[in-house]
This record gives structure tokens, C-alpha cells and sequence, in this order.
């Protein structure tokens, strides 16, 4: 058989059709890919350096499979960076307590009532959440010297309700709007008291939302860097303080260090499997509801 | 993780009751009249018992913890502003604006300024322009695409601390993996976060890392939720894809495009963690932004009255962007 150029083309063109036909896909396809690798790379080192040891962290090129090991977890665990997750736990964990204890109630009320100067209120936490924290925590700082509340756990956990009571009242109000009012009337014809009514019925409805909010307040106070940084002493440092002060002092290598980060990341990683329905609307203030 | 992307459960929806969940109010802000039968009439008088007393002391604790830990340090903090309170001088009172002449003096605050803008404005931009894309391109619901959505939302979780650290590992001149890719591709290797030109775009980039997928996380879930038939009605009459999303589905997101530029000036303006961990402030002045400026000035340095007083600049200067923004928003 003679070859034409057009038998000898044929598996090219049949290529190119499927190109044209599919190229939105394609084109989309590769974005998401280098977009991936973009997102990716960084938290592939942290993982990755986390379970070497010193020489393959620094090593050029980089030694993409190791012998995991596991020396950097026990040897950071080991000295005071185990205090200073423990520090991160309770400080997490209260502010998100103090939070829920007074912004549930506030959010209950802010959604049912009339509550007069109700735009006054949705101001004022507008600018509580967009105001800079350097704002509040430098003068913080200063009352603080006075009162001895630095390096104590109340003084921070106080400190991070300014961003932290501001954000539940105003999601816990929204989750508490999509509860039909008929509702709590309900459970009061059937002679609920009104305590008994939010306990049993009310609460109960929002739940997934409380959940939601519970678990974003304690993310933000997890990984919250600047506030701790300025409040805190040898008593109560945080987490994400102890590892910004590691650079390039007690920790010698970047293993120990990256290991310091999976200590951060895994436990905000978990939580967020466990609220992904909810995170875009804490994200954007419970706006965009999907 | 699901494809579905931060889809709500089923709530009850108010409609099932029969009643929609709230009334118009009626005079005095209480709920609009409604002609109801005697349980009814029960209920509603229950409620304006229970609004007086049970939302008063509802609300109350948390108004004052607000008002405590906002309203008196930014008031002391302004007050401060007039001082010059610094680690030598204990003086509050005279009040001056010697502070505030400063600033207008200072060149050092001029390039803080010019740096302010030139990191939020290039942050934002970026941050809102590839999240939309990426947004829009996740959108898509074929089941190659639906696998990446979970990958976007992983920045979003991670401590600004630890995504610095492992950034300034990989932007590392000597050490860093970036560089040695580049060298592998024979491009110009930059001296990312020691020289003064490459800092800024450093942080940006770094920046974008957990901004981009925010973007587009909220992109994406507008999309999601958006009106299936004017795009099909548009569909029909033939137009083509480029005006189907400019003149049907942009307009249908631009609340939440808007409302996600504005969470990322907000984040830009208040940005700490990578300041202080990629560059603290450097090389020179070529990172130094208000907000890292506030904290050098009042706590490094001690200048507690001066830094208070770059902090009601800082505040001055976010409300320009934010009320447009916020205009913007509420003319949609």
C-alpha cells in the first residue's frame, strides 16, 4: 500500500479533533494542575521534611523519598514545645468556651428581637471584625501591664474576643434566622418554659451551625499569631509563637522545624473535615450560603 | 471530602410552616399584626415577655465583653495617639500632635504608606482576579475537576506561621527547592526574600497562596447557587459562552465576588504572620507595611504614642478601600 500524507496524518488528526472537541477541558484541566502544584508544594515540604532527618532536609536536589523517621516529633515533643501546645489547647478551648457561653444567648436574642438599636450593634461588629488587631492589642497591651493580665491565659483569651464575640453573635444570629420563629412558640403552647424551650427545641435545630461556629472560633484562636506574640511571656506562649521564635535559634535544622508545623497544621486539617459544610458561610459571614 | 463543596445540609425552611418567619414589623419595631386565633394570641403576647426580660439578660454579657475588649483600647489607643508615651518618657498629658506632625514629615512613613498601598492593592487584585478564574474553572462538573475542589480548600485551614515557614524553606536563595527547580529550567534565580526588588513580590505571592483559594472557595459556592435558567434561557437564544458568564453569571455573582475582595483587603491590611516570619520587614524598608510598622514602632522600639498614633492612620487609611467596597456592595 502506497502511503498518502493522509493515511500517515490520520492519527494526528484524530488527536487535534479530540482536541477541539474537548479543549475547554483541557485547558481547564492544566490550570488546575499547575493551580494544584502551586497549593501543593508547600505543604508537601512541611509533610515531607517533617519525617527526615537534618541532612536529607537540607539536601539539594531535593530527596523526594526518605526512610521516615520519626526522631524530630520526640525531640520537639520532648523539650518545651509540648508546653506550648498544651498552652494553644487551653487557650483555644477557653476562648472558644467564653465565646459560645456569651455569644449563643446574644445571637438567640439578636435574631428574635426587636432589640433597639439592632443597627447600631451590626455597625459596631462590622468594625470590630475589619478594624487591625494592632488596634486593640497594643493599647490591650499597655492596660494589661497595669492589671498583670500578661502572660496570663484569661488576659489572652479576653483579648481574642474581640475578633472571636463579634464573629459568633453575628453567625449565630444568621443560623438562628433560618429557624422559623413559629417554632419557639410551639414548644411555649405546649408549656416549655422559654429556658427549657431554647435548651430542647431551638438549640437542638441549630446544631450543625453551633457546631460550625464552635469549631471556626476555635481554628481562629489555634492559629492566631500576632495577639499571642504581644501578650504572652514564658508562662503561656502559644504554639505559633514558639515556632516563629525557633527560627534560627534552639531548633538547628529545618526538620524539627517543619515537624513543629505539622504539630499546627493536623489538628485545624481534622476540624475542617469536620465543618467543610459550613466553612464558606463562616467564611463570608453566613452571605453566601452553599 | 466530598465534591460538594461546603453544601449546606436540608434546614427546616420557614415556608413548610405555612407562615413566612418573620412579619413585617409593626409600629414600635414589634412584629406586624397578624389576625390570629387564641394560641396564637397567647404566643405573641409570651413573646414580647420574652423579648423584655429573657433577650435583655441574653444579650447583655456578651454587648459589655464586646464593648470591654473593643471600645475602651481603641479609645485609650486614640488617646495614646496624642501622647508621647515612649520606654524613656512617662509623659501622657500634655496632649500634642506632635505624633501626627511626624507622620506628615517623616519620610520613612511616606515609603511605609506607599508600600501599604502597593502590597494591598497588588494582594487584592491578584487574590480576586485567580480566584475568580479558579473559582470559575472548579465550577465545572465534570469528574476530573470535581477531585481538585478539596485541594483548594486545604490553605484555607493551615496557620499563616506554618504556611511562612515552609515558604521561606522553599524561597530559600541557596536552599530552597524553588531556586533549584528554576536552576534545573535555566531561569534567573532570584534572591527572593534577602534583596529589596523580589521581597515584596515574595510576600504577595505567599500571600496569594491562602488568598487565591479563599477567592475561590466563595466563587464557587455563588456559583453553585446560582440561577440554572437564565443561563440555559441564554443557552438557547445562542450566545456564546464568553457573554453567557459576562452578561449572565458574573452579574449573578458579583455580590459574593465583591464581598470576597473585601474579606481579602480586610486580611491584606491586617497581615502580621509573613511579615514577620519571611522578612521582618526587609531587606531595608522594602516590606514594611503600616500594620508591621504599628507593631516595630510601639513594641520593638517602645514608641507606644507614636505607634498609636500610625494605628489611627492605619485605620484612616483601610476605610477608603473598605467604603467603597462596602458601597459597592450595597448598590447590588
Amino acid at each position: 500500500m502506497v502511503k498518502t500524507a493522509a493515511t500517515v496524518n490520520q492519527p494526528l488528526r484524530a488527536r487535534r479533533r479530540f482536541l477541539q472537541r474537548h479543549a475547554g477541558l483541557v485547558v481547564t484541566l492544566v490550570l488546575l494542575v499547575l493551580g494544584a502544584i502551586f497549593v501543593l508544594l508547600p505543604l508537601y515540604w512541611l509533610l515531607s521534611t517533617a519525617f527526615k532527618n537534618g541532612n536529607d532536609a537540607f539536601a539539594l536536589p531535593p530527596r523526594y523519598v526518605t526512610k521516615p523517621t520519626l526522631s524530630n516529633f520526640t525531640q520537639i515533643l520532648g523539650g518545651q514545645f509540648a508546653h506550648y501546645v498544651l498552652n494553644s489547647v487551653i487557650v483555644a478551648i477557653g476562648s472558644t468556651a467564653v465565646a459560645l457561653l456569651l455569644g449563643v444567648p446574644a445571637g438567640y436574642a439578636f435574631a428574635r428581637s426587636p432589640v433597639r438599636g439592632a443597627k447600631v450593634f451590626n455597625t459596631w461588629f462590622v468594625l470590630a471584625y475589619v478594624a487591625p488587631p494592632v488596634v486593640f492589642i497594643i493599647p490591650l497591651y499597655i492596660m494589661y501591664q497595669h492589671l498583670h493580665l500578661l502572660d496570663t491565659y484569661q488576659g489572652l483569651i479576653l483579648a481574642y474576643e474581640t475578633g472571636l464575640l463579634p464573629f459568633t453573635i453575628w453567625l449565630m444570629r444568621v443560623y438562628f434566622n433560618e429557624v422559623p420563629r413559629e417554632l419557639d412558640e410551639a414548644a411555649w403552647i405546649d408549656g416549655c418554659s422559654k429556658m427549657r424551650a431554647l435548651w430542647k427545641v431551638v438549640l437542638p435545630t441549630v446544631w450543625p451551625g453551633l457546631t460550625t461556629v464552635g469549631l471556626l472560633v476555635f481554628l481562629a484562636s489555634w492559629g492566631e499569631y500576632f495577639g499571642a506574640l504581644i501578650l504572652t511571656g514564658p508562662h503561656t506562649e502559644t504554639a505559633p509563637v514558639a515556632v516563629e521564635g525557633y527560627i534560627g535559634t534552639t531548633f538547628a535544622n529545618w526538620s524539627e522545624l517543619a515537624a513543629a508545623g505539622v504539630v499546627l497544621v493536623v489538628p485545624a486539617l481534622l476540624a475542617t473535615i469536620v465543618v467543610q459544610r459550613g466553612f464558606v458561610r463562616g467564611l463570608t459571614f453566613g452571605a453566601v450560603k452553599q | 471530602m466530598s465534591g460538594q463543596l461546603g453544601l449546606e445540609g436540608p434546614g427546616p425552611q420557614p415556608e413548610l410552616l405555612g407562615q413566612p418567619s418573620r412579619r413585617p414589623p409593626g409600629p414600635a419595631g414589634r412584629p406586624g399584626p397578624v389576625r390570629p386565633g387564641p394560641a396564637r394570641q397567647v404566643a405573641l403576647r409570651t413573646w414580647s415577655a420574652f423579648d423584655r426580660k429573657f433577650f435583655r439578660i441574653a444579650a447583655i454579657p456578651a454587648f459589655l465583653a464586646v464593648f470591654v475588649v473593643t471600645v475602651i483600647p481603641f479609645l485609650a489607643g486614640f488617646g495614646l495617639s496624642f501622647s508621647s508615651l515612649n520606654s524613656v518618657d512617662n509623659h501622657v498629658f500634655p496632649p500634642t500632635l506632635a505624633n501626627y506632625k511626624t507622620i506628615i514629615t517623616d519620610p520613612v512613613t511616606h515609603t511605609v504608606l506607599l508600600n501599604t498601598v502597593i502590597y494591598v492593592v497588588a494582594a487584592v487584585v491578584l487574590e480576586t482576579g485567580f480566584g475568580l478564574l479558579l473559582g470559575v474553572l472548579l465550577a465545572s462538573k465534570h469528574r476530573f475537576v470535581t477531585g481538585f475542589r478539596v485541594i483548594f480548600l486545604l490553605p484555607l485551614t493551615v496557620a499563616s506561621v506554618a504556611a511562612a515557614i515552609s515558604w521561606s524553606a522553599l524561597l530559600n536563595t541557596s536552599q530552597g527547592w524553588i531556586n533549584y527547580y528554576l536552576g534545573l529550567l535555566h531561569l534567573p534565580q532570584p534572591n527572593w526574600l534577602a534583596s529589596s526588588a523580589a521581597a515584596m513580590p515574595s510576600v504577595i505571592i505567599t500571600d496569594m497562596w491562602s488568598g487565591v483559594p479563599v477567592v475561590a472557595v466563595i466563587v464557587l459556592a455563588a456559583l453553585i447557587g446560582a440561577p440554572r435558567d437564565p443561563i440555559e434561557a441564554a443557552m438557547v437564544d445562542g450566545a456564546s459562552a464568553w457573554n453567557r458568564f459576562r452578561y449572565v453569571t458574573f452579574p449573578a455573582i458579583m455580590p459574593a465576588v465583591v464581598l470576597a475582595a473585601l474579606l481579602r483587603t480586610v486580611a491584606a491590611f491586617q497581615q502580621f504572620a509573613l511579615f514577620e516570619v519571611l522578612t521582618g520587614g526587609g531587606p531595608g524598608l522594602s516590606t514594611t507595611v503600616i500594620n508591621f510598622y504599628v507593631y516595630q514602632q510601639t513594641i520593638v522600639y517602645g514608641n507606644v504614642g507614636y505607634g498609636a498614633a500610625l494605628g489611627v492612620l492605619l485605620v484612616v487609611v483601610m476605610a477608603v478601600p473598605l467604603l467603597l467596597l462596602f458601597a459597592l456592595m450595597r448598590r447590588r
